[in-house]
């Protein structure tokens, strides 16, 4: 079943995705991708009457991360006077997750706190194992090489393993605390689930506390063992470990300063907040051991709706890399380009998706026609930019350990751009077949990134060849897709020309360079891009207005897109910062945006200020908690499909860089002048 | 098209609901001799629809409020007595499970909808087919609606030892799912009920294995609840099999503990 978390956790090993009121969605060990251990796992109180699910719809919640920090609080509010406050967090090393309940009520309960979950072990319902431990007051539930474990202090006093999903149903662990008291069935196998239950007894205006551990380890010895020795550590020192661990990481970022944010209210607070924000998930979104990332934590994993979005992607990947790069962490970007040089395929190209581990993903891309070569080409184009930050020795042992790459890679590039424009293939968005705009302009930034690359490497013949044909490209795009309305068409399908608005031609400037604002022809066409994508692509919603991926999407609803919104506002910061002071000579046919009456610095500001609206449309669609989704709900303005999504987390990080720095010049113009 | 429904609006203690079937000659003014005679004995109409059997006979199905005095087979009698009429066929609700005043349809305190049978089989096949656990998955589909049936029931009426099977067989005739005929001791919550026309295993085709995993959960969840003690009812003989009729059997769900019996099924299966 689809289900959106609100919130999520982790350390290397562990990930954990959260509803908003604190119901587990997703507890990923020990990868991103793999194994989804947790199909349901819920508190409740049974208040001497009736069953109270915590995830149902007559509480209400407000849930929010303790601050530069991924550790949760959650508070729940019940009609009938009961309040429970949620804190979880994992431990920085340990894969185990600690849930502090503390449950106060108006009124006086004599009743049970229960914690049902219902595992699957293994991403599998069958063959499962589980018991109870009652020497050890511990709850585990193990297939194969996976074990997951309970513990809590204090201990429960009631438990029951019984089946999920069968015709006995009366040892089923959710219907056994309907009756406010369990069975204490101590083991089980199948499909099973399980429920560790305490005495609630509440005077009004009193509290209990509970705390609960989910721990994940590849033997039963392991798991007893960091159970017992985390259970042994005060939460408070954990606590402190825990926002310690967080604070330090995001302490080596590259420091905002957003001078001169004057006129929009906490706005930049609200920056400084989003970017340690977009920095945290991105941190739980990679995967330690190999370097790579999932789009999104997965939450369509049977694909009812979706291709699902817990895979890594060169594409995405290669945009988050380089936005960790930018802000301080540059370690991303060596993690990856080692993953990649290992997941390569014999062609030179890479595929449209993998597990985290490297291998192939399942796919719809699975031959030429069908494959995306902007993959490849964001690829190379991100190594480069990677080796133009190095320094020294380390400049020289990358392009040593990457060149083949770089080489195998430019040449299929080459091969399937012997026309100029690339071969047909599948486009970004995964829809269509032909020929693209955004495509070419990848396939230009890596065969110019892979030019660069081989002249460094003192191969000036294959540097030539490869800048050559990146310049044939961008030609034949410039030729073939430009329009005289003043966009790039989306690209060329079924043989015929589409001039379908698509908000991907912006990678025509960001981030693949393939046109400049240096040349003045180029700079109009930014502009015209620009004007065009935002008349034809907006959707109104939350006070302002989000950008679609293209006319007439029906992917979702054809909602807006953080991406998109987010791409737009980054053409229009990246232009401000791009725009030559001097007043050029105008095509006198042409008419240009922003520049008719307007001067640099009116021109700059326009830029800056809608991309600032941007900006903040895509954090007022965020969760509560400040994740930023794939898509903004175009009728409810609510955040929607992948949350988080690392492609909008890194789109926000770059956004906020170039915010930075346009605020920074400024401050230093007025200090100058 | 709705048919076949009962039509009131509440529970009430110094009437009943009648149901009769009239066999009439499709002569001129021969309906409204029927309708005239109905009134003129104080049954009052709530519901009825019309059938034509032949060119010459049609079926009059009518839902009557009679005053609890009244004997339902005399009064079938006088009907049957009519010119015009060759048959009648009548039986009662007691409990008044079904009702619509207006839209949308009120099945036990609660909304409901008309389907046809295939349709909710078809919904079970596919679970079958594709699901795993999908017998448990009925089961436990059916028992939460035998819950919420018995919660119904005890919040409306005073469900006891001698009217909680036959409630239960009025629901399952009201709603079209069966005819029950229910044997339970109350006392070791053991027996059997035998569905006959069981609306799953009517239409499910032939089958290897019983097919009514969710009446099972149902009949389950009922008595359940009625009897505030976990009940298993399991399907030991089902029509889709070939069996004349599909029987459940009754029997107090072995209690949990440490006890390993229905880990591997025992004798619960």
């Amino acid at each position: 079943m689809i289900r959106q978390p609100n919130v999520i956790l982790g350390n290397d090993e562990l990930l954990v995705t959260m509803g908003r009121k604190g119901e587990i969605l997703g507890y990923f060990y020990p990868r991103r991708d793999h194994a989804q251990h947790v199909e349901e796992s819920v508190a409740c109180i049974h208040t001497g009457e009736k069953l109270l699910w915590t995830s149902d719809n007559e509480w209400q919640s407000i849930q929010n991360y303790i601050e530069d920090t991924n550790i949760v609080s959650t508070k729940l509010y019940h009609d009938s006077g009961i309040r429970i406050s949620i804190l979880d967090l994992v431990h920085p090393i340990v894969p185990v997750l600690i849930r502090r309940f503390k449950i106060q009520s108006q009124k006086k309960i004599s009743g049970k706190f229960f914690y049902y979950s219902n595992f699957n072990v293994g991403e599998t319902s069958k063959k499962n194992s589980g018991f109870c431990d009652t020497d050890t007051r511990l709850l585990v539930q193990y297939w194969q090489n996976y074990h997951i474990g309970i513990y809590s202090i204090p201990d429960y006093t009631e438990w029951q393993i019984g089946k999920a999903m069968d015709t006995i149903w009366w040892t089923n662990s959710k219907y056994d605390m309907e009756d406010g008291k369990l069975q204490r069935n101590k083991e089980d196998i199948g499909n099973i689930n399980n429920a560790a239950g305490w005495d609630l007894e509440l005077e009004a205006g009193g509290t209990n506390e509970f705390i609960i551990f989910i721990g994940a380890a590849s033997s039963r010895r392991l798991l007893y063992k960091r159970m017992q020795e985390i259970s042994k550590l005060p939460l408070e020192y954990i606590f402190e470990k825990t926002r310690e661990h967080w604070v330090m990481w995001l302490s080596r970022k590259q420091v905002l300063k957003m001078p001169g944010l004057e006129g929009h209210d906490n706005l930049r607070q609200e920056l400084f907040t989003a970017y340690n924000r977009a920095l945290l998930v991105l941190y739980l979104l990679n995967d330690r051991e190999y370097g790579s990332f999932v789009a999104a934590p997965e939450f369509d994993s049977n694909f009812e709706k979706c291709g699902g979005y817990g895979f890594c992607w060169n594409r995405d990947t290669s945009e988050v890399v380089l936005a960790l790069k930018h802000s301080g962490y540059p370690e991303y970007c060596e993690m990856f380009f080692k993953w990649c040089i290992q997941t390569q395929l014999s062609d030179g190209s890479w595929f449209q998706r993998y597990w985290l581990n490297g291998d192939v993903a399942p796919s719809w891309g699975n031959f030429d026609y069908s494959t995306q070569i902007d993959e490849t080409g964001a690829t190379l184009y991100a190594m480069d930019v990677y080796y133009r930050i190095l320094e020294g020795l380390k400049k020289a042992e990358f392009l040593e350990e990457v060149w083949v790459s770089i080489l195998r890679g430019a040449e299929y590039l080459m091969k399937r751009t012997r026309s100029g424009i690339h071969e047909s293939c599948m486009d970004l968005w995964e829809t269509y077949y032909g020929v693209f705009t955004y495509t070419n302009a990848s396939i230009y930034a890596g065969l110019m990134g892979a030019s660069h690359l081989a002249e460094e490497n003192g191969e000036a013949g294959m540097a030539r060849r490869w800048k050559k044909r990146a310049e044939f490209v961008k030609q034949a795009t410039i030729d073939r897709l430009w329009l005289q309305e003043g966009y790039f068409a989306k690209g060329v399908i079924n043989g015929k020309l589409d001039k379908t608005v698509d908000a991907s031609i912006l990678g025509t400037y960001v981030p693949f360079r393939m046109i400049s604002p240096k040349d003045p022809i180029e700079k109009d066409m930014i502009q015209f891009m620009i004007e065009n994508i935002k008349k034809k692509l907006s959707v109104p919603i939350n006070l302002s207005y989000g950008i679609k991926r293209y006319e007439n999407d029906s992917y979702i609803n054809g909602n807006p897109w953080v991406v998109t919104t987010l791409w737009l506002s980054e053409a229009m910061l990246s232009l401000a910062l791009d725009l030559p002071s001097e007043k050029t000579t105008l095509d006198p046919s042409y008419e240009i945006p922003y520049e008719k009456e307007e001067g640099y610095d009116e021109t700059v500001k326009k830029l800056t200020d809608e991309g600032i609206q941007c900006i903040k449309w895509a954090l007022a669609g965020a969760t509560s908690t400040g994740l930023l989704p794939e898509q903004v709900d175009q009728s409810t303005g609510k955040p929607a499909w992948a949350i988080p999504l690392g492609w909008s987390g890194s789109l926000m990080i770059d956004n906020i860089l170039l915010l930075d720095k346009i605020c920074r010049r400024k401050a230093g113009n007025s200090k100058e002048s | 098209m709705v048919r076949d429904l009962f039509m009131f609006a509440g529970f009430n203690e110094s009437s009943q609901i009648v149901w009769f079937k009239i066999i009439y000659s499709k002569e001129p003014g021969s309906l409204s001799s029927v309708i005239d005679f109905l009134e003129k004995e104080n049954a009052f109409i709530m519901f009825g629809h019309l059938d034509n059997i032949t060119q010459k006979t049609g079926e009059y199905s009518v839902f009557t409020e009679l005053n609890k005095d009244v004997d339902p087979g005399d009064f079938a009698q006088k009907i049957k007595e009519l010119a015009v009429v060759s048959e009648v066929d009548y039986g009662i609700s007691k409990y008044g499970m079904v009702y619509s005043m207006d839209f949308p349809l009120n099945v036990i305190g609660v909304r409901g909808v008309a389907a046809r049978a295939l349709t909710i089989v078809d919904i079970i096949k596919t679970f079958n087919q594709n699901a795993p656990h999908a017998e448990g998955l009925l089961t436990i589909s059916g028992l939460k609606g035998g819950i919420h049936a018995a919660k119904y029931f005890k919040s409306i009426l005073n469900l006891n030892d001698s009217n909680f099977a036959s409630v239960l067989a009025e629901l399952y005739r009201g709603v079209g799912w069966g005819i029950l005929e229910i044997d339970c001791n109350p006392e070791t919550y053991e027996g059997k009920v035998i569905v006959k026309d069981s609306f799953i295993a009517d239409v499910y085709g032939g089958a290897d294995q019983p097919v009514c995993a969710f009446m099972s959960g149902y009949i389950a969840g009922y008595l359940t609840e009625y009897f505030g003690k976990n009940i298993s009812v399991r399907e030991v003989s089902c029509k889709a099999t070939g069996k004349k009729v599909c029987e459940h059997i009754i029997s107090p769900a072995p209690s949990g503990g440490t006890s390993q019996e229905y880990q591997f099924r025992g004798e619960t299966r």
